[in-house]
């Protein structure tokens, strides 16, 4: 048995296996957000379709995800099913919302008439609320807890577990 | 029914590997002769599923049958036909699955070279071979089985955007695996002679051969990688540390650092447990490089977005570090040595110092890597680690190991008198000289650089005598010029030969980057239709756009007229790629070659009529690509070995070690 063999193999080992372990949930593109633990900026947006205004004080009472997104976005694309389908099994206890930057109401109505929708969808002409939530890509969603507090940001598309693992964080 | 049969042929090779691997294992133990027959046989069927699972997924994408989950995910109609071949790689379960066709291939050929030699290791080896394949059957057959079976969608999204823009990215990865892949190979023989508990000069060559063919592909992978940066990401860079990048480098570093301790093996008989090491660590750094770009974990232009197989991946490393930790601390005393190392001054004190930098080099470029997951880990706070590290950590080191290129060569083996060790080391100073001379003519004032240019001129001097010694000692003793050149270079000592042109293809690349990376000049300007901006020598005028309909993307091309010193030489057209599943087109910058460097042209914005561009002047670029092209022709020719060389190889180093034993 070769000792100094031994024991500096086992430093390497636990030392990289153990900084590898501790990230894998890790998510890199989860970037923190100077907005999370604050009140959501406030916006009032009009929902496409039925035209309605949508202000952040009607996100209170329960959790609520803001999704920011685009018909021009790839990656929005494969988020969507996703957030229907969660929306659909969450919709008593979560509020949706989708928030639409530098698009035509015409190309998201024909968007959700193709793929489908479950929640309000707000269009942010003048891209003053992705600036106010400093949106950097779409999609990017922002978790709020049920007094309207951003707890979670994430960057990306989403699976299911993703979205259930910051609604956690906005369920406490 | 294509999905079916995919499935079936996984799990045959889960059946067949596991079972070979444990019947290898079993005949080493007992000397068993019908039992090596028979792992061999398994060896070649495990070869024999992964290559047919990989063609039934080729016929599943270019019959587009989207009701397999890989080609449903990756598969399009409206793209070329070499496209959909090449999506094979273009997404995680794919290259996976790729990955385990090459494998196959590597398996089957290192069992069929060796199928009548080294009976006491190749169980062993073919034992540790078939346990890894075991391993990447088992992520076929559940965490990343691409042959599921999905509702069939009419057409599908296409692979990737940026495997689709540039043929750099159709041969780059292919590349990658043959090396990150191919270490399998020699982590086998090197398992197998602490299995086996011994390691003789005879086994050093298959050893040596396994890990030479890797070292050729992930040496040309890694240029390719920058190259693919260079002409595609339009920063005009072709290295930017990035932790994909690093992966790639971290094993090229311990298998070129092992290559050399190989030589020391040999001719003097020690570093065997050294050497064995190198080879274990080269083979565990593509499993981490393989966790890097798999798991998510980090965050890089190159890598697959984040899956489900980190964990698995973890798993199968960190089981791989305790078997080879298990294996060195218990066997590596077995593995005794049969000389010794007299003398710092000497060709083994040199390579002694070879493998101190490149092992420093790789805790530097691993530690870089890894430091921003431990301040993550610990502070939960993100920060990466940038350029200034790794230059300052590499630059001195890069040029240390420089130096030893071209002193480690020109001394003597053994002990040797001073004024032996002084008449090898003193003139190769004067070419040195000259080539700071003619770098101060160029304008070169970077004391770095200048450096550089000092050590790679010796380097240089050293290379090329040592290279031609063969042909200028017969050509002294009288032979034709003809004869010399077969009988010296090419028909003996093809492997030193060889490796002296891999020597020179490195001097070449090291003083290509320092001048490159510091010799740079760039402007970003803004252009509209008519207006010139110039550079150097060189003027550009932007003679407008134009957009062009192509089947799978929409492009935008930018056109310059380029004159040099008012001489037309030719046109430069950088363009945008839209991608219709990309939201930002993919910038395709334009370079200009010449011997003395690159004119690089990237866009940086279009507006109707006007240009933003970004103007750059790189000396010496081309000559990375070309030396790094010579490096793997080095290789190749110190790999095919004749039986007379062998021959006299076994004479020389019996010679050589003589001294050291007495």
């Amino acid at each position: 048995m070769n000792r100094i063999v031994l024991i500096s193999g086992i430093v390497i080992f636990a030392a990289l296996v153990g900084v590898l372990f501790l990230n894998l949930g890790h998510d890199p593109s989860a970037i923190d957000s100077p907005l999370v633990g604050k009140p959501a900026p406030s916006f009032a947006l009009k929902a496409v379709g039925t035209g309605e205004t949508i202000d952040v004080a009607r996100l209170r009472g329960k959790p609520a995800i803001i999704n920011f997104w685009a018909t021009w976005c790839g990656p929005c694309y494969l988020e969507h099913p996703v957030l229907v389908q969660n929306a659909r099994v969450l919709g008593n206890q979560v509020q949706f919302v989708g928030v639409v930057f530098n698009d035509t109401e015409q190309k998201i109505q024909a968007f959700l008439a193709d793929r489908g929708s479950a929640y309000p969808t707000l269009l942010d002409e003048s891209g003053k609320t992705a600036i106010a939530y400093g949106v950097g890509g779409v999609p990017e969603t922002f978790f709020l807890d049920r007094n309207g507090k951003i707890v979670a940001k994430y960057t990306g598309p989403m699976s299911t577990e993703d979205i259930q693992k910051n609604l956690a964080k906005a369920m406490k | 029914m294509t999905a079916t049969l995919g499935r079936f042929l996984i799990l045959a090779s889960v059946l067949v590997s596991t079972t070979g691997a444990m019947i290898s294992f079993a005949a080493g133990r007992k000397h068993a002769p019908e039992g090596v027959r028979w792992a061999q046989r398994f060896a070649y069927a495990f070869a024999a599923l992964m290559i047919l699972a990989t063609l039934t997924m080729e016929y599943a994408l270019l019959t587009h049958d989207f009701s397999v989950s890989y080609v449903a995910h990756v598969g399009s109609r409206s793209v070329p036909t070499w496209v959909t071949i090449v999506s094979l790689w273009s997404s995680l379960e794919g290259s996976i699955l790729f990955w385990g066709a090459v494998l196959g291939i590597y398996i089957a050929a290192a069992t069929y070279l060796n199928r009548d030699q080294h009976a006491e290791y190749m169980p062993y080896a073919i034992g540790t071979w078939l346990a890894c394949g075991a391993f990447f059957s088992f992520l076929l057959s559940g965490p990343a089985n691409p042959f599921l079976t999905v509702p069939a969608a009419a057409d599908g999204p296409g692979p990737n955007p940026l495997l689709q823009n540039h043929y750099l990215m159709v041969i780059h990865p292919p590349f990658l695996y043959l090396g990150y892949v191919g270490m399998t190979i020699p982590f086998g023989y090197a398992c197998a002679a602490l299995l086996r508990g011994r390691l003789g000069l005879s086994f050093l060559k298959p050893m040596r051969a396994s890990l030479m063919v890797p070292w050729i592909f992930l040496t040309c992978a890694i240029m390719l990688g920058g190259w693919w940066a260079y002409e595609v990401l339009g920063w005009g860079g072709y290295w930017a540390w990035d932790p994909v990048e690093n992966a790639s480098l971290l094993p090229w570093l311990t298998a070129t650092a092992a290559l050399h301790s190989a030589i020391v093996m040999e001719r003097r008989g020690v570093l065997k447990g050294w050497t064995v090491t190198l080879i274990q660590a080269s083979f565990l750094l593509t499993i981490l490089g393989t966790f890097m770009t798999r798991s998510g974990v980090f965050n890089s232009v190159h890598s697959f977005t984040q899956s489900a197989i980190g964990p698995t991946i973890l798993a199968f490393l960190a089981a791989v570090l305790i078997f080879s930790i298990a294996l060195l601390a218990t066997r590596i005393d077995t593995l005794e040595a049969e000389g010794r190392i007299d003398s710092a001054a000497s060709k083994e004190g040199a390579f002694l110092f070879n493998n101190l930098i490149f092992v420093l080099l790789t805790f530097t470029v691993l530690i870089g890597t890894v430091f921003p997951l431990v301040v993550e880990a610990v502070k939960g706070k993100q920060m990466s680690v940038g350029r200034p590290y790794f230059d300052a950590m590499v630059v001195p080191a890069g040029t240390a190991l420089l130096f030893l290129l071209g002193i480690g060569p020109a001394l003597p083996w053994g002990r040797s008198s001073r004024q032996q060790i002084l008449k090898a080391l003193l003139p190769p100073i004067a070419t040195g000289g000259v080539l700071i001379a003619l770098g101060a003519a160029f304008g070169i004032r970077n004391g770095w650089t200048l450096a550089t240019m000092f050590v790679g001129g010796y380097a240089a001097h050293v290379t090329l005598a040592q290279m031609w010694q063969p042909l200028v000692q017969r050509l002294r003793r009288g032979d034709s010029f003809g004869n010399a050149l077969v009988n010296g270079q090419l028909r003996r000592g093809r492997r030193r030969f060889g490796s002296y042109i891999v020597h020179s293809g490195a001097v070449i690349v090291l003083i290509a980057i320092a001048v490159s990376s510091t010799q740079r000049t760039q402007h970003e300007v803004k252009l509209t239709k008519g207006q010139a901006t110039t550079i150097g020598a060189y003027t550009l005028t932007f003679t407008g756009t134009e957009v062009r309909q192509e089947p799978n993307r929409e492009a935008t091309i930018a056109n310059f007229n380029v004159a040099k010193n008012g001489t037309p030489v030719t046109t430069l057209a950088p363009r945008m790629n839209q991608y219709p599943q990309m939201r930002e087109p993919i910038g395709t910058p334009a370079v200009y070659s010449t011997l003395k460097g690159d004119l690089y042209l990237s866009i940086m914005n279009l507006e109707g009529d006007t240009a933003g561009v970004l103007v750059l002047w790189m000396p010496m670029v081309g000559w990375i690509w070309f030396a790094v092209i010579l490096m793997g022709i080095g290789g190749l020719v110190a790999l095919i070995p004749s039986r007379a060389v062998i021959a006299v190889e076994a004479k020389d180093s019996v010679a050589a070690a003589a001294p050291a034993l007495s």
